[in-house]
């Protein structure tokens, strides 16, 4: 390896440093769970085979959406949690988010996401307790997002 | 980007507005363009993690993320986000 190429490595190493020490990326711990198509798969992917109480989980979202392009979904717990995921299963792969909560940190998050038509979103609560909770919500959606 | 952060009783509400046009990699087909994504958020307070998530393709562009953590005013927050190619933006705010 010549210098240049090893110096600039090196760079490389130091800027994602801070990210990659601190952090667990679920985007590199679990390729698989972004890549599935149905919330099914996503969820095993992410998490292996998991039984889920359909409680202690709130999703606030608009039940029919103008504009698929830009939906807010909020998702709240008071569940002591480790981390969060949100799926749907109208886009072409179902997984949107996964947070990682911090220790003591509050499960009330809230995005902007994509849907290319009407479909279901699930949210899923990883409990520091070992169980998982969640909870499903159908939306409709007048008008895709996703360039649809 | 942007970023507000709101202390009342021990909970400090952030509002990030990241400018990005989170592209998956269908719509990238779709409008010949170059699927990039945010793929990951965190914001810290000194050198605790307060926020963490990794996003898809699926985010709507130009994306809002609201989120809640015990904190208190005047300390700085600090959001940074990385896209798909690596590229990151990071921005600090004081809790008001």
């Amino acid at each position: 390896m010549d210098r240049r190429k090893f110096l600039g490595l090196g760079l490389a190493a130091v800027a994602l440093a801070p990210i990659t020490v601190s952090a667990l990326d679920f985007r590199k711990e679990k390729p698989d769970a972004w890549k599935a198509e149905k919330t099914e798969e996503a969820i095993k992917a992410l998490y292996g085979e998991i039984k889920v109480e359909e409680t202690g989980v709130k999703i606030k979202a608009p039940k029919l959406a103008e504009n698929g392009g830009k939906i807010p979904v909020v998702i709240k717990s008071d569940i002591e949690a480790k981390s969060v995921a949100l799926f749907q299963d109208a886009n072409p792969r179902s997984a949107v988010a996964v947070w990682t909560v911090p220790e003591g940190g509050i499960v009330d998050y809230a995005v902007t996401m994509k849907m290319k038509g009407s479909g279901k979103i699930t949210a899923i609560v990883e409990g520091k307790d070992g169980k998982f909770y969640s909870k499903v919500l159908p939306i409709e959606v007048s008008k895709g997002g996703c360039g649809g | 980007m942007k970023v507000k952060a709101k202390e009342k009783d021990g909970i400090v509400k952030v509002k990030v507005l990241a400018k990005h046009q989170n592209i998956g990699p269908e719509e990238g087909e779709k409008k010949k363009k170059e699927a990039n994504f945010i793929t990951s958020v965190i914001a810290k307070v000194g050198d605790a993690i307060v926020f963490e998530m990794n996003g898809s393709g699926f985010m709507s562009a130009n994306p809002l993320y609201k989120f809640k953590f015990k904190g208190k005013k005047g300390d700085e927050l600090e959001v940074t986000w990385t896209d798909l190619k690596g590229e990151t933006e990071t921005k600090k705010a004081k809790i008001k």
